[in-house]
């Protein structure tokens, strides 16, 4: 796993938000285990203490759970996982509609840029 | 204890490949001497028995018989003797300074050890004594050795057979390494073991406070040699006989003790306090 | 907990620690950072008892470092700390014979983590591989603290790459990690505090994921607030 984090922003919120792009993208499987947060942090080259907290932040918000011995699993209601991607996308359109609103461009020109775009990125993503 | 053991241990096997090069090297050398002086009798008995048609007998009594006199004053013989007391002198002092020597700097993990830092110290002043103890032990085999070869090389009717303690009172050097009583053995052995501890001590001074330590190990040195060696100078110098001889042996004995009591006391503060990587 | 407080020591005239104080708890990594020759690995020394200091004391888990001390806390400086001569398996022996709390399993573990041969002369190998030697046998210890000193500089990246796994590993995990470095960039997101020195005193000491959070700066930007006021 290969992933830039920023020096800026707490690491944990980083970590936290790299797993909800991986569940709203699909990476993640409902109900699939996760990393202990040793092999996280190996795996995130980053220090252990940050992976526990991240996890603990991911719990706090019900993205994953822990039964007693067992492993951390992802969680598998449905509703908090929907909400991950709604809350992405949420965010994603915000701060995109923050930054062209002071071009005033109209707002069918965008959906049909927007449209275009998508069209090239999925292309380039299969050829990938 | 037991560290103190395994450090002994240690210390002795780091230097053991160099110290039986020592043995060995004394071993050849003096059984050279053996054969150069039987060889150089040989010929002088084959020169004036055959070519000059000397009696037996005169010749004898003019040149007299071959022993183990004469291999012990070649020199052949006190050179190894010569190079091992210069080894073990160089020794006592490398064996400290080669700790913080060069890139690989053991003195952090001797430092480290999870042992009394004494025992360090006290297992390098086993070592060196072991290691003389060794040498002298090597050298009484050799002597043996040498006296039955020369009993190969010569025969009887021109050799003279002589005791270690014969032996030991013909050689200067054999005098030294070799004393005659017991008591003069513990004298001997006691002063010079009573020089290397201050001689560790004052290593120590130096490694503590580098330059400053120097001339603080040489007034440390200075006091403690005067301390050990008073009666004598006293008797020798200033001419004080008021000591009868037992008397003079508990003040040295007293006096030793005193001192090996200072300088492990000052290294025991040194090792713990002092010292650094 | 290691506490150091008020660590003063001249190197004839010259101060070099001039009243250091900071803490680095057990279970975090606290990463000493200052220019080189600012006196870091001179702290690292005196909590270690292998040079004395002028005035001030280091306390671990409240106590004063002692014989037994070695058990709990060990050193890894950036020299190496074993005979050249010794292969190394001749330096685990050593270790086993001195040490309790030496772990063979664990030894071998990292011999086979960091490529390395058993056989091997200590003096033949790269500044890597020594370095590595160093820590494995540091590592292997099953101590709750352990000091390095610089394990990051003069060594290849591959090697670099290597040790910083050990950090995120289980080979660190619960233990208390001081470092010390001059540089951080590679390891910003490694370390859980961080002390700043400069001329013999503490210029900050801090946690990194709470200035992220707080202030939303890196290690850096306080590193560049601090020294370059």
């Amino acid at each position: 796993m290969n992933v830039n984090f920023n020096k800026r922003d707490p690491l944990y919120e980083q970590v936290v938000r790299h797993f909800k792009e991986e569940i709203a993208a699909g990476t993640l499987v409902p109900g699939q285990e996760v990393p202990s947060r040793r092999e996280l942090a190996n795996q995130l080259k980053i220090n252990p203490n940050t992976a526990q907290r991240a996890y603990k932040e991911m719990e706090e918000q019900g993205l994953i759970y822990t039964e007693s011995n067992s492993p951390s699993k992802l969680t598998k209601d449905q509703s908090i996982l929907g909400a991950v991607q709604d809350e992405l996308l949420e965010e994603a359109v915000s701060s995109f509609v923050t930054a062209i609103r002071p071009i005033r461009v109209p707002f069918d020109k965008i959906i049909g840029l927007i449209k275009e775009k998508y069209a090239v990125e999925e292309k380039e993503e299969k050829n990938d | 204890m037991k560290n103190y053991l395994k450090l002994v241990n240690f210390e002795f096997n780091r230097c053991a490949k160099l110290y039986f090069v020592l043995i060995g090297l004394t071993a050849v050398s003096q059984l050279i001497a053996v054969f150069v002086e039987s060889r150089r009798y040989l010929s002088q008995v084959n020169v004036a028995l055959y070519q000059d048609k000397i009696p037996k007998a005169q010749f004898l009594s003019e040149t007299g018989e071959m022993s183990m006199f004469w291999i012990v004053n070649n020199a052949w013989f006190s050179l190894p003797i010569i190079i091992c007391i210069t080894a073990m002198l160089f020794y006592s002092f490398f064996i400290w300074y080669i700790e913080w020597m060069g890139k690989n700097s053991f003195i952090y993990r001797l430092l480290m050890l999870p042992t009394a830092r004494m025992n360090i110290f006290w297992s390098k002043l086993t070592t060196i004594a072991l290691m003389i103890f060794g040498l002298i032990a090597a050298q009484l085999a050799l002597l043996l050795i040498e006296g039955q070869l020369l009993e190969w090389l010569v025969t009887n009717e021109f050799r003279v057979d002589l005791s270690i303690q014969q032996l030991s009172e013909s050689s200067y050097y054999l005098a030294i390494l070799i004393p005659k009583s017991f008591i003069a053995f513990i004298m001997h052995y006691g002063a010079g073991f009573g020089m290397l501890l201050i001689v560790f001590t004052v290593i120590l001074l130096e490694r503590s406070f580098r330059f400053k330590g120097m001339l603080l190990g040489l007034v440390f040195g200075t006091v403690a040699f005067l301390l050990f060696f008073l009666p004598t100078i006293a008797s020798e110098v200033v001419g004080f006989k008021g000591l009868y001889p037992e008397e003079l042996l508990i003040a040295e004995l007293v006096l030793g003790l005193m001192v090996i009591g200072l300088s492990s006391w000052t290294s025991h503060y040194l090792l713990n306090k002092k010292v650094t990587v | 907990m290691i506490e150091v407080k008020g660590l003063t020591k001249k190197f004839g005239r010259k101060k070099v620690l001039k009243g250091i104080s900071f803490t680095a708890n057990k279970g975090e990594i606290t990463c000493i950072i200052g220019i080189n020759g600012v006196g870091k690995t001179t702290i690292l020394n005196a909590i270690m008892n292998l040079t004395p200091v002028n005035s001030g004391e280091v306390l671990i888990d409240g106590e004063k470092i002692s014989k037994t001390s070695y058990e709990k806390i060990t050193f890894i400086p950036d020299t190496m700390t074993m005979l050249p001569g010794f292969r190394i398996e001749q330096a685990m022996q050593f270790m086993q014979d001195f040490y309790q709390t030496w772990n063979q399993k664990r030894a071998d573990e990292l011999l086979g983590f960091f490529k390395l041969e058993k056989t091997d002369k200590i003096s033949a190998l790269s500044k890597g591989n020594t370095a590595k030697v160093n820590l494995l046998l540091g590592l292997a210890l099953d101590v709750d603290y352990l000091l390095m000193d610089e394990p990051f500089s003069g060594i290849d990246i591959f090697s670099r790459e290597q040790i910083t796994a050990v950090f995120t590993s289980h080979l660190i995990e619960n233990r208390g990690v001081i470092i010390t470095t001059h540089e951080i960039n590679d390891i910003e997101h490694l370390i859980d505090k961080v002390v700043l020195i400069d001329e013999g005193i503490v210029l900050r000491e801090f946690n990194a994921e709470q200035v992220r959070e707080e202030e939303g700066k890196s290690v850096v930007d306080v590193m560049r607030e601090v020294f370059q006021p």
